[in-house]
């Protein structure tokens, strides 16, 4: 692959410090539909790169993505704007996309790319709803979400939940699917894998911790309508639907 | 039509689940109600499964959903479903009350029933990826449900020590049933069994036979779940929860290591050195634990410490290659520490009006101090202390079995009766007390009681569990190490626990003596380091912290980008 297209994939399936475009653009959008689009398109620009040029992936850029999955994973831990954890939780899911890129036919590819990516859409859509309600998305600064609005804490949990890789969404085949790879051929790879998935777990525990645990926050916040309730968890059922598909392919 | 109850069985709390949350709204509080008939009716049928295959109607099967969906009911299976539909139907019954006045009723029920549907999942997962959804969903579930009251930050930061630790213990599992993928090719427990069972030593990773890497991922999973030492420090913190919850979690969530172990009991079966490392980690986490517990001045906390010993002990008996033992350890654990948990309140509501501690010898010695009025001959004594309790138990054993003695992982138990045995006479005698001969007698009578039964029920247990005798021996032989150092380990152990007795025997007679300066000295170092838990708390504190400074200094150094 010409050192061009490479340095070009890197910048969308995010290598640090190319990764750093893609985080000061998230977060300098603001506007929820700019920050969807660019979560949507942001990495099927960088697989469409690697598939035009048909060739193999070096394996210094493997640990290369590895290591920017992990830096992004560790430095989540210590965020508390929701805005910015999704773009580096982001960042942190698409350097891995580099894993796959020797054996699997586009299509697939780009399914796990939208598997991984569509939960943290619908973040970008609570977090917006957030700042609506409150002026900003940050943990810690109102919390109490489970007492005041508690139908988009529910949801909240969840599409945070569907983030990290929890079983049965499209993060956790792949996860596995990642681990299932590299345990041969790339063993460090699978203790880094590991280690990634855990930082992402604790980086969600502590984004949901400072978020709906405390005493309500005084003044009214507007619940979710049902309706839109309901929209979010048809399309967090659709995902776990198409993770059991992506599994039937994986496993 | 086994097999169609058998899928009942985990189908109903989950559709239990649903209907909660869908009616939760029209029903209010009564809706609790559908979760305990569900509940209940799961426990019914597992009743029925376990009775069919204790009359030979049900046999070994495994229900093919997809490669990776696939249900195993073995004997295993359905003793654990009844064990756990059971302690939940209970936890489930007292939550009815004892929650009715807290907030988010029906969440706390659909996460309960959420939770037992993922118990029931686990235990009856016949392919690796089912049991890692299912042993993932446990640890996400139960740190809802021990932050049930979502005003409290604290329980919160407990739930999360739970959590984070589960998914520590996650990753080893994982990292184990991809080995076995690669080795196998295929997901289905069964299946990897057999062709183990054909050719343990067909593959190796790294160099080292497969079954030993993968026996010690599988330990390290379970460390993590049966919270052994070192992977321990969130089970006495986790007491903010509520009392259900804690019941639950004592009394059937935290014995999944021993579940686990005896799942993978035929990788265990091939390897070598991992039961030794398995024996000794329950060891040091049965003393730890027992250490830790009885410096607690807080209940709930010496609770947990309790339940950490009482794992370690169920482990050490994995370690010996009794599993069935664990099993059977882990239904009597269960059933005492939930009836603890779940009377904790009322005993704390009647100790406030009376402490109803009866002034009997026991009392005077413990907290009156009372002086000794009557001494029988302390030779006498120690003969007894140390004869009885061994030819109780070589007796109720010798029923059993007459080669029970050949195996090391039997005189390893054989011994750790033994020594509590003449632990509880030893304690009978220092108890000073004026009918010191009745007390002995109704401790050799209790002991006797319950070392038959134990000895009984667990051979019991070991014919329905293992039928395969061979198999049964190949567990003890994987458990055992080389002759000569079990002897020197056994003479050795025996030597330091007898002079621990003449110690404080002596430390007993002459208590009015001043103490040396140099054991006051070293008594309080000891007490210190106890008291503050070994420093393991501040130890994983300090190294968050840690983590979570280089993770902030490397946004600041970033610019956040």
């Amino acid at each position: 692959m010409p050192d061009i297209f490479l340095l070009l994939a890197g910048l969308f399936l995010p290598l640090f410090p190319l990764s750093m475009v893609f985080n000061a653009l998230f977060n300098r959008a603001q506007h929820v539909v700019l920050r969807c689009v660019l979560l949507i398109g942001w990495p099927h620009i960088g697989l469409a790169i690697i598939h035009s040029t048909e060739t193999t992936v070096p394996a210094w850029l493997i640990t290369w993505a590895l290591a920017t999955s992990l830096l992004y994973a560790l430095r989540m831990l210590a965020l508390r704007g929701v805005g910015q954890w999704n773009s580096f939780l982001a960042t942190s899911m698409w350097a891995m996309l580099w894993l796959t890129t020797t054996d699997m036919n586009q299509e697939m590819h780009h399914l796990y790319a939208f598997g991984v990516t569509t939960p943290l859409v619908l973040l970008a859509l609570l977090s917006a709803g957030l700042e609506k309600r409150f002026g900003a998305a940050y943990t810690d600064l109102y919390g109490g979400l489970a007492q005041s609005i508690p139908r988009f804490a529910g949801v909240l949990v969840v599409v945070i939940l569907a983030a990290i890789a929890t079983p049965l969404f499209p993060g956790f085949f792949i996860m596995i699917k990642f681990i299932l790879d590299t345990s041969i051929t790339m063993p460090v790879a699978t203790f880094v894998l590991l280690a990634i998935w855990l930082l992402w777990s604790w980086a969600g525990v502590r984004l949901l911790q400072g978020l709906i645990v405390g005493p309500a926050s005084k003044g009214e916040a507007a619940d979710l309508n049902l309706f839109t309730c309901w929209s979010y968890v048809l399309v967090l059922i659709a995902l776990m639907l198409g993770g059991l598909y992506l599994s039937g392919g994986l496993l | 039509m086994m097999s169609k109850l058998i899928l009942i069985v985990i189908f109903l709390p989950l559709l239990s689940a649903l209907l909660m949350h869908l009616l939760a709204g029209q029903l209010g509080r009564c809706v609790a109600r559908i979760s305990v008939a569900a509940t209940l009716l799961s426990a019914l049928l597992s009743g029925v499964l376990l009775w069919a295959s204790l009359s030979g109607d049900l046999v070994e099967q495994s229900i093919s959903i997809s490669p990776w969906t696939i249900l195993y009911f073995d004997s295993l299976s359905i003793l654990m479903a009844l064990v756990i539909s059971l302690i939940s139907l209970i936890v489930h019954i007292y939550s009815l009350r004892y929650m009715a006045e807290e907030s988010g009723y029906a969440r706390f029920f659909v996460l309960l029933d959420l939770m037992t549907a993922s118990l029931l999942l686990m235990v009856a997962a016949g392919d690796l990826i089912t049991l890692i959804i299912a042993w993932h969903f446990v640890g996400v579930l139960l740190y809802f449900l021990l932050g049930q009251d979502t005003r409290n930050p604290s329980a919160y930061r407990y739930a999360f020590w739970t959590l984070i630790t589960y998914r520590i213990g996650d990753l080893p599992l994982v990292l184990a049933a991809v080995l076995l993928f690669q080795a196998y090719g295929t997901w289905s427990l069964p299946i990897i069994f057999e062709q183990l069972s054909q050719a343990p030593t067909a593959h190796s990773v790294f160099g080292l036979p497969l079954p030993e890497v993968v026996g010690m991922l599988i330990a390290l999973a379970a460390f993590a779940r049966s919270a052994q030492f070192l992977l321990h420090t969130w089970l006495p913190y986790t007491m903010d929860g509520p009392t259900p919850v804690s019941a639950l979690m004592h009394a059937g969530i935290v014995n999944a290591g021993g579940f686990l172990i005896n799942r993978f009991a035929p990788i265990f079966a091939n390897t070598s050195d991992v039961l030794q490392w398995v024996f000794i980690v329950g060891f040091v986490s049965a003393v730890i634990g027992s250490v830790l517990m009885l410096v607690q001045n807080d209940i709930k906390k010496s609770l947990g410490y309790s339940t950490m010993g009482q794992m370690g002990f169920m482990i050490m008996e994995c370690g010996i290659g009794a599993f069935s033992l664990a099993i059977y350890h882990l239904i009597a654990h269960g059933v005492f520490k939930g009836t603890l948990f779940l009377s904790a309140g009322s005993v704390i509501n009647s100790a406030r009006k009376d402490d109803g501690v009866p002034k009997d010898e026991l009392y005077t010695f413990v907290v009156e101090r009372r002086p000794v009025i009557t001494r029988k001959p302390w030779v006498l004594m120690a003969a007894i202390t140390l004869a009885v309790p061994l030819a109780i138990l070589i007796v109720s054993h010798w029923f059993v079995s007459e080669d029970y003695f050949q195996k090391q992982g039997a005189i390893v138990l054989l011994f750790f009766g033994w020594i509590t045995g003449a632990q509880l006479i030893f304690a009978t005698y220092r108890t000073h007390a004026q009918n010191l001969w009745r007390l002995v007698m109704i401790s050799i009578l209790s002991f006797t009681i319950v070392i038959i039964g134990y000895t009984f029920i667990s051979h019991a247990f070991d014919v329905f569990l293992y039928p395969d005798a061979a198999f049964r021996e190949k567990l003890f032989v994987a458990a055992s190490i080389e002759k000569i150092r079990f002897d020197i380990l056994v003479a050795f152990i025996t030597l330091t626990i007898v002079i621990g007795w003449l110690v404080a025997y002596y430390t007993e007679r002459n208590r009015n003596g001043k103490r040396p300066r140099y054991t006051g000295r070293l008594w309080t170092m000891f007490y210190a380091l106890i008291s503050r838990e070994l420093y393991l708390t501040d130890l994983y504190s300090l190294l968050t912290r840690n983590i979570l400074s280089t993770a902030n200094k490397l946004n600041v150094w970033l610019r956040w980008n």
